[in-house]
């Protein structure tokens, strides 16, 4: 596959991509398959004015508001699930140096759908009646189906500058799989992007997607960069192969009853460590990847 | 037959559940997960839970610290992989049950999970609605709970409404052209359900040892009239239980909504 420009770049020169201001959508579900080495590469940056889409998030938020990233956060649900609420977010929002700007999962969905068609609304039920839609009076607006006077929320597109999402694997052409297909809402924030860019664990030949070309997610024409990131996910999940970090969650919110300590963790096992690989050192490296590594079939 | 609170409400949810209902569940949500894992262990072997909206019939060994990761899908018959595969079951109701719990509830069981306080200066942000104000908009079984019974969470008036319960009651929903609603609330003090008519709450039963004053005391807004005497709420039988604690729960995930 000699002639084809290669989309290989380094997370750095991905991260780099990124400008001050810029509406960024991050995939993932909660605790599974966030791009998180992509996130902590572009916190590192400095970058400045984000505004933030992810649907579910926690940790990836956590991060580019902790750098001080983060002007506006575009969301359902912000949180650290059993492990407890999203300190810093939190606190962010409440001194009022965050703005949130609270959609609901399938609202925001329909928003990036209405995107990535093209489409001036995508309907749905959802949000009726809820205090949700008198925060957004604009995107989200109460209509009446002309046939039937049935209510319903039209949802106007969100579109975004760059959509960010963790795969398994891609050529350095930019076909991509997600194996197995577990992606959630990552399609529809990878097709509202103008510029998607694609963290996988490993670049594999071309020859591997036309071997199997009915199990390809994200076609080349689709995707701008793809980066190498094996463990990109952590110390979120990516599904099979390794789990979320649970130590890691724990000692994150832990660290979180006092500045001191908290700045302390940020530095040492989130901001400080340049490379992927140092990160991954500096939050316990081969014995940590082998506990979460799953046995696979 | 010994039992703690924790273990009379995952009974008391479970005991709504049948051979017809079809459940997901959101983020922390450990208590009906329990209670879909009970049912369909008991009465309800048809029953059909997505564990975290994902993996269908899933038959996890123990329950994780997050009712979203994939610890809780092992043994599922399918995972559901795109938005789509969710979203078109949900608004299309072939599932058609989805429990949820807020900061904050008020009398028609509408939900706040948003922020305590102004929504532009909150005193405290919480986590948000997530799926709340879709899936209280979407499904005709609603069920609520609380581990938390007092004037603080059960109030007059929400500051923001993230889920849609029965909206300002009466034909509210009916008027959005939105299915069924809430259904009950289990609570650490009792079970609530609704008055047909105001789609207030009242209360259904109490558990054993609690009074009705104390219900009273500890809502924050008027309770609709019950419907005749108030029962005790039915205790956990010894097989419940034992199912409950070994099989279901067995690290006691659950307590974590108990803290």
């Amino acid at each position: 596959m000699t002639g084809h420009e290669s989309k290989l770049r380094t997370l750095e020169e991905a991260a780099e991509l990124i400008p001050d201001g810029a509406t960024i959508g991050i995939g993932g579900l909660s605790m599974n398959g966030a791009p998180m080495a992509f996130v902590r590469t572009l916190a590192r940056r400095r970058v400045k004015d984000l505004t933030v889409v992810a649907v579910v998030a926690g940790i990836p938020i956590e991060w580019l508001v902790a750098a001080g990233c983060v002007r506006r956060v575009v969301s359902g649900l912000v949180s650290l699930e059993g492990f407890g609420l999203a300190p810093r977010f939190r606190a962010a929002v409440q001194a009022g140096q965050v703005e949130i700007d609270e959609y609901s999962e399938h609202t925001l969905i329909c928003r990036l759908q209405a995107a990535a068609h093209r489409l001036p609304f995508v309907p749905t039920k959802a949000g009726l009646g809820t205090d949700m839609l008198k925060l957004h009076p604009e995107t989200l607006r109460l209509e009446h189906d002309p046939a039937t006077e049935e209510p319903f929320v039209a949802c106007t597109p969100l579109p975004l500058d760059f959509g960010i999402v963790h795969a398994t694997e891609a050529s350095t052409r930019g076909n991509v799989r997600v194996d197995p297909k577990l992606i959630w809402m990552d399609g529809e924030v990878a097709r509202a992007a103008a510029t998607t860019i694609v963290t996988v664990e490993r670049i594999v030949p071309e020859a591997t997607f036309v071997a199997a070309p009915a199990r390809t997610t994200y076609p080349r024409f689709t995707v701008d960069v793809v980066a190498e990131a094996p463990w990109g996910a952590y110390p979120t999940s990516s599904f099979p192969r390794y789990g979320y970090d649970g130590d890691f969650f724990r000692s994150y919110v832990a660290a979180h009853t006092s500045p001191e300590q908290a700045q302390q963790f940020w530095a040492d096992r989130i901001d400080g460590p340049e490379r992927h690989g140092a990160f991954l050192d500096a939050n316990g490296g081969a014995r940590t990847l082998l506990a979460i590594a799953r046995r696979t079939s | 037959m010994s039992y703690t609170i924790d273990e009379l409400m995952v009974v008391t949810l479970a005991r709504e559940f049948t051979n017809e209902t079809r459940a997901f569940n959101g983020a922390v949500s450990f208590v009906p997960v329990c209670a879909y894992l009970l049912a369909r262990r008991t009465h309800a072997p048809e029953l059909v839970w997505a564990a975290s909206s994902i993996a269908i019939d899933a038959d996890p060994k123990a329950i994780p610290e997050s009712t979203l990761s994939d610890g809780l899908w092992d043994g599922a018959a399918m995972l559901s992989g795109s938005s789509y595969d969710f979203w078109s079951f949900a608004q299309g109701r072939r599932y058609n049950t989805f429990a949820f719990r807020g900061a904050q509830m008020d009398a028609y069981g509408n939900v706040n999970n948003t922020v305590i306080g102004p929504y532009e200066s909150p005193k405290v942000r919480l986590p948000g609605g997530g799926g709340m104000a879709d899936l209280g908009c979407m499904l005709p079984l609603i069920y609520l709970w609380s581990t938390t019974h007092d004037p603080r969470t059960f109030v007059e008036q929400l500051d923001f409404r993230s889920g849609m319960g029965w909206g300002d009651g009466g034909d509210d929903r009916a008027r959005l052209g939105l299915p069924g609603g809430p259904q009950l609330c289990v609570t650490n003090l009792c079970v609530f359900d609704f008055d047909p008519g105001s789609k207030r709450m009242r209360i259904r039963s109490l558990h054993p040892g609690v009074t009705v004053e104390q219900v009273i005391e500890a809502t924050g807004f008027e309770l609709a009239a019950p419907e005749g005497e108030v029962p005790a709420t039915p205790e956990p039988t010894a097989e419940e239980v034992r199912i409950l604690r070994e099989e279901v729960d067995p690290t006691g995930a659950r307590l974590r909504e108990f803290r």
